[in-house]
């Protein structure tokens, strides 16, 4: 394989990596690459057999790897480069790709613009500091996922669940599947993680426990997990004393957030959004770093797939744009402040001349609000709710309303109808 | 298990138990070393502090005891012996933070006291001068006390080195190996293990925690130990330049301490606390968890607990813990002859070079003969590390052994070809190939490399996946195969 003249470089080949690698040649990029750790083109879709894939990407309920195929097959019908089992193992603020693999040993890519499509990693138990013993039994929902769905094996037969993510409410009901006893999900917070469609059909239909403002407090076994004790929460979402009980089990699963992968945009210099953990992106979803766009999980996590791919492909796009003309657009010049009760906003800074679509995510659950972009755009919401990402999307058009040299916008909920 | 023979046993498979092992390896004597875990090192040398310290470096040191003398002896041994192991060594310098000058006074004194032992390293530092060495550090330290001596190193890799090296000069190791009594039968020991029964004339008892619970055996109660519970936390790579020293401030509650230190492989480790605590109970609490974040903090004021990948507890043994200071154990039973213990507490890593010495000679004057080995050879080499090869280095051993260019663990870039070798040189579990090749250690924690270390694990141990464990024993990874609970196959 040559490794010269490629116009767009994408790491990762999950659903924002193939999405992005598809618009990017869809848009007249000659040279496209992907680059993905895996044997298989997919990221993570490969283990998620549940549906829900797709409902509004292609209007069809699919499962993740059906999701995954519909692009695996584009990607090959559109004759897009892949170089599958690497890994990327630095990229640089010049744009240069180091990455690794068994066949062609260290390579070297300089292509004229790349994509981060690295997707988002599971927070683990050391950064919770769950108390307790360091005993075997304990995953996190995507490896515990991987084992079951892709290796073939069951963690344990009696599993506690800490968190209401989708994945571990889904995990909690393919392993009852299994005839493994799931003893209860925990959620710290008053409400699930995850979205109600899987709090209904993974947790209720299968009369799985859920318990709301509880946290597991300490981990009991030795060699393997034999117990975790769990406690009330109060507001603070500290253990209320004497409420604590014990559950026995084999196996704790950790359902408890996603961190966007960042690691090789660092090393690029890539200035990231501590709130979201991803890339500062603009509206095209570049970043800081002229030529190195972002889309999907790692820029923030998404709650849909659907959307994942939808933001991947606007920085596809942008990336293919780039690399054939090589000018660089002017930067965007508009910072997008968060106001009453919003949490984060992606992209951060606009330059007011492009189509926008906005990520949004409240602070707070609240009834009855107004969702406001500066005054060139609102919308009533009957509630809002931090698990439920609001998506906005404003076209050029719109934003001609905006004053000249504007150089803030504020997106707020004001409460009322 | 048939009866084994042999000179000189060594319980416990820990740095010191480890040391030994390699010293005597240099001389003709028959030597086995038996570890009760499934690997070395993951008792207290695991929860180490990873420092190579000098000894005079807090205010209550005593330069009249015995463990004072092991410490400062060792440290010019320290480095020639990880060069010899191919180990990382790395002088990063030590700055004791001082806040007042009533903290001032007291360190003037130490150091006057150190002088007069020929510790000649230690120079104070003004506010101006340690805002250019650590600008990232609290605000409330006016001046520091700063020895460029003290060290990091690697105290798991440094004890395998160890032991890998003892065993090219003829020791035999024993894993999973653990002594459930000794009887004394004439002049030999009959040591019950659980794998059968070793006959040795000699016994150096390096159990760690269980060093008191050893002697007993032999009814051998010279020394009364307390088990002392740390609390360390690992702070993300990212950090990894926010200190360039390893920094320690005096605490301000008892039992508690505040150490913030890099570490070999770039993250940096904090200890917090120091507390009297239930042998073997290795559990974290929440309590602890807090203290060990409000400690830190004292040190970087708005570190976010965001940054912490990992926490765990480990245990020091000590000895005369109730004056504040306390004594190492290394010496031969008064009763029992040929039967020597040796337990340093704190820290057992900078003092171990010279205790090593120090064992030997106290068995050659038990009546063991030492005679030269003459085909000791001191070096070892130590396995690949793929992700500090150069980029030409890296291409050369993908060519030799193409799983090299198979990365296993993201986190750690640690490759197919790293694993399989950690398992040729021994690794059996999980916790085994991560603490030899570090997949599993960075800040996802073993989530994305579980799946694929116990793969490579069945097939070059010959296992199928679901005999894997975490760390032997009963702790199996996976238990089940899809469908088996369900009574299908």
């Amino acid at each position: 394989m040559k490794f010269s003249d490629i116009d767009v470089a994408v790491i990762g080949s999950g659903p924002a990596g193939m999405a992005a690698a598809i618009k990017a040649k869809e848009e007249g990029a000659e040279h496209v690459l992907i680059l993905e750790r895996q044997e298989q083109l997919g990221g993570l879709l490969h283990q998620c057999v549940h549906n829900g894939f797709g409902l509004f990407y292609f209007g069809q309920d699919l499962t993740g790897p059906e999701y995954a195929h519909r692009f695996v097959e584009k990607v090959r019908d559109l004759g897009i480069e892949t170089l599958l089992e690497t890994m990327v193992t630095k990229v640089s603020g010049d744009r240069k790709i180091t990455a690794v693999n068994s066949h062609e040993g260290t390579i070297h890519l300089q292509p004229k613009s790349i994509v981060l499509a690295m997707g988002c990693r599971e927070r683990s138990r050391g950064q919770l500091s769950i108390p307790g013993t360091r005993p075997a039994g304990i995953f996190t929902a995507g490896t515990a996922q991987r084992l079951v769905n892709v290796e073939g094996f069951i963690p344990g037969e009696k599993v506690v669940i800490l968190g209401s993510g989708d994945i571990g409410m889904i995990m909690a009901r393919r392993l009852s599947l299994e005839g493994v006893e799931v003893k209860a999900v925990i959620e710290i917070l008053p409400y699930v993680g995850g979205l109600i469609r899987n709090e209904v059909q993974c947790l209720h239909d299968f009369d799985i426990p859920l318990l709301l403002e509880h946290t597991v407090t300490q981990i009991h076994g030795e060699q393997r997990v034999d117990a975790v004790t769990i406690a009330k929460v109060d507001k603070d979402k500290r253990p209320v004393d004497g409420t604590e009980q014990n559950i026995e089990c084999d196996t704790l699963l950790l359902s408890v957030g996603l961190i966007p992968e960042n690691e090789l945009s660092r090393m690029a210099g890539v200035a990231l959004d501590p709130l979201v953990g991803g890339p500062v992106v603009d509206e095209r979803r570049e970043t800081n770093i002229p030529g190195i766009f972002a889309g999907g999980n790692v820029v923030h996590v998404h709650d849909l797939v659907d959307d994942v791919s939808w933001e991947a492909e606007i920085a596809g796009a942008w990336a293919a744009r780039l690399a054939q003309k090589g000018d660089h657009e002017k930067k965007g010049k508009i910072a997008l402040r968060a106001g009453r009760n919003i949490r984060s906003i992606v992209p951060q800074t606009i330059s007011g001349q492009n189509d926008v679509t906005f990520y949004i995510r409240v602070k707070e659950m609240e009834e009855k609000v107004q969702l406001r972009v500066g005054d060139i755009y609102h919308r009533a919401f009957r509630v809002v709710k931090p698990s439920e990402m609001i998506k906005v999307n404003l076209l050029q058009k719109d934003l001609k309303k905006l004053k000249e040299k504007i150089t803030e916008l504020n997106v707020e909920c004001e409460r009322g109808e | 298990m048939a009866q084994i023979e042999t000179e000189v046993l060594i319980i416990g498979g820990g740095v010191l138990g480890a040391v030994v092992a390699r010293e005597l390896s240099r001389y003709k004597v028959d030597v086995i070393l038996a570890e009760k875990e499934a690997d070395f090192g993951w008792g207290s040398t695991k929860t180490n502090m990873c420092i190579v310290c000098q000894g005079a470096d807090t205010l209550e040191f005593r330069p009249e005891y015995h463990r004072s003398k092991l410490i400062w002896d060792s440290m010019p041994l320290m480095e020639p012996l990880c060069q010899e192991l191919d180990v990382p060594f790395k002088r990063v310098g030590e700055l004791a933070l001082i806040r007042n000058n009533e903290e001032l006074g007291k360190f003037r004194k130490m150091k006057s006291k150190a002088e007069k032992l020929g510790i000649n390293s230690h120079q104070f530092i003004d506010q101006d001068s340690l805002r250019q060495m650590e600008p990232n550090i609290t605000r409330e330290a006016i001046a520091a006390l700063y020895d460029p001596n003290i060290a990091i190193v690697d105290p798991v890799r440094l004890t395998i080195a160890l032991i890998e090296n003892a065993g090219q000069n003829g020791v035999k190791v024993m894993r999973e190996t653990e002594v459930v009594d000794i009887s004394r039968k004439l002049n030999q020991f009959e040591v019950e293990t659980n794998r059968g029964s070793i006959q040795c004339r000699f016994i150096v008892n390096a159990a760690g925690t269980s060093v008191e619970k050893i002697a007993q055996l032999v009814n051998s109660n010279d020394f009364v130990l307390y088990p002392i519970r740390g609390y360390v936390g690992i702070l993300d790579k990212n950090l990894g330049d926010l200190i360039k020293h390893e920094i320690h401030m005096r605490p301000d509650a008892p039992g508690q301490m505040n150490i913030l230190t890099p570490s070999v492989h770039g993250n940096l480790f904090f200890g917090t606390t120091m507390q009297p605590s239930q042998r073997g109970d290795y559990s974290t609490t929440r309590r602890i968890a807090e203290i060990g974040l409000q400690n830190v903090r004292k040190i970087i004021p708005d570190l976010s607990e965001k940054e912490i990948i990992h926490s765990f507890a480990g245990f020091l043994m000590f000895r005369n813990w109730e004056v504040g200071w306390h004594e190492s154990v290394v010496q031969a039973s008064r009763r029992i002859p040929g039967f020597i213990s040796i337990c340093i507490g704190y820290p057992g890593v900078s003092a171990a070079p010279a205790t090593g010495r120090e064992v030997s000679e106290l068995l050659r004057r038990e009546g063991l003969r030492l005679e030269a080995n003459p085909g000791f050879s001191p070096s070892r080499k130590a396995p690949p590390v793929f992700n500090q090869l150069s980029d030409e280095q890296q291409k050369e051993l993908i060519a030799q052994d193409s799983r090299y260019g198979h990365v296993v663990c993201r986190c750690e870039t640690v490759t197919e070809g790293e694993i399989v070798e950690a398992v040729r040189r021994g690794a059996t579990t999980l916790d085994g190939v991560k603490f030899r090749t570090r997949a599993g250690m960075g800040r996802c924690q073993g989530g994305f490399c579980t799946p694929r270390v116990t793969k490579i694990l069945g097939r070059e141990l010959g296992l199928p996946e679901e005999k894997v464990t975490k760390k032997g024993r009963k702790s199996r990874v996976l238990l089940y195969k899809t469908k088996e609970l369900l009574g299908g196959k």
